[in-house]
């Protein structure tokens, strides 16, 4: 399977990396945006009406457990394993 | 507006400008100061900040966020921060991004352009470390989704337990079948979290072997009659994301599952933290 990234189908994942993610900066160099409302947020609400799984109730500890699972998976790959 | 008293005060002292802002796509690994056209938010022209073998990638504008109530206006501004991410990636092969709307300020005593090399130099190893890591690497998005219907279906008919609970209820008057389907919903939604979950460790597990490195997403409700299970953000040697691909395709194929496969991306799921 080919990945797409064709323009239409796929702006939701590009709001979802280019609005959320990237490089950490100090807070006391950039513009603040506290107060004001986000920008994007509605945007990508009316977009794809991406209300998450949680607002449905439905697997939301699922969802949870889920990614605690996989923060312990990846822990252990970094510690050292002893093949004794 | 109280900004106003502020810029008088710096104009006045000829110092700098405290509003002047740097709207700041990415870092890039590059050493070189050029431009690169109007490609820019608004086509504001587009060129680099470097600090020895590295850059940041700007444009100038005042210290104010870009905001608008209007969506065309801003999926114009993220479709143009991405397209410059994009060029710039082309370019020179790695990048840092930034997410959308990051502005550098400057202060009275202290220029934006100077605060950015400042930032440049103090993060430098932290972002030297970050570009090695991602050399040669792009994003990949993967969502898992299935169609729950179909699923419990399946399970109806495989788990014993909700056979008998089923069969159960037939025999009941109106008013106890009311609390033995509420046992049934309970009993099938446990299952299919138990299900969720075994497919999930065994995706991951298939998937991880083809990527450098994942995240795990928030999933999110898209469709109404599928439910996602898994949402990753892969990072994959740009030349080897077709093994992934076959990947995805074995769970495509399997009944009752569909897999979206984006990308490539530029790194930003794996740019964060220290």
């Amino acid at each position: 399977m080919e990945p797409t990234r064709n323009s239409h189908a796929t702006l939701v994942d590009l709001l979802d990396r280019v609005l959320d993610k990237g490089l950490v900066i100090n807070a006391d160099l950039i513009i603040s945006l506290a107060g004001v409302p986000l920008i994007g947020v509605n945007l990508r609400a009316a977009l794809a009406g991406m209300e998450t799984m949680l607002k449905y109730g439905m697997m939301k500890e699922w969802d949870e457990r889920t990614r605690a699972w996989e923060r312990e998976q990846r822990q252990k790959k970094v510690e050292p394993i002893c093949t004794a | 507006m109280q900004h106003s008293d502020k810029t008088s005060t710096a104009s006045t002292t000829g110092v700098v400008v405290a509003e002047e802002g740097k709207y700041l796509y990415c870092v890039a690994d590059a050493g070189e100061r050029v431009s690169l056209g109007r490609i820019g938010i608004e086509g504001h022209e587009v060129y680099t900040i470097p600090y020895r073998d590295i850059c940041a990638v700007v444009h100038n504008c005042p210290a104010q966020p870009y905001q608008s109530d209007d969506q065309e206006v801003v999926k114009a501004w993220v479709t143009s921060h991405q397209k410059v991410v994009d060029a710039i990636w082309e370019r020179w092969g790695t990048v840092l991004p930034l997410s959308f709307d990051t502005i550098i300020k400057g202060e009275l005593e202290k220029s934006a352009e100077q605060n950015m090399k400042d930032w440049l130099k103090q993060e430098y190893e932290r972002f030297k470390g970050k570009i090695e890591k991602l050399r040669g690497k792009a994003e990949y998005g993967v969502q898992v989704f299935w169609d729950p219907k179909l699923v419990a279906q399946n399970l109806t008919q495989t788990s014993p337990e909700i056979r008998n609970l089923d069969e159960e209820i037939r025999t009941k008057p109106k008013g106890l079948a009311y609390m033995y389907r509420q046992r049934l919903e309970n009993l099938v939604k446990r299952e299919i979290e138990s299900k969720a979950d075994e497919c999930f460790k065994d995706f991951y597990g298939r998937i991880r072997e083809h990527t450098d490195d994942i995240r795990v997403e928030k999933t999110k409700k898209v469709e109404p009659s599928l439910s996602m299970i898994m949402n990753l953000s892969c990072l994959v040697y740009r030349d080897t994301y077709s093994k992934l691909g076959e990947e995805l395709d074995k769970i495509n194929r399997m009944k009752g599952f569909s897999v979206r496969f984006t990308g490539p991306w530029p790194p930003y799921s794996f740019v964060g933290g220290a």
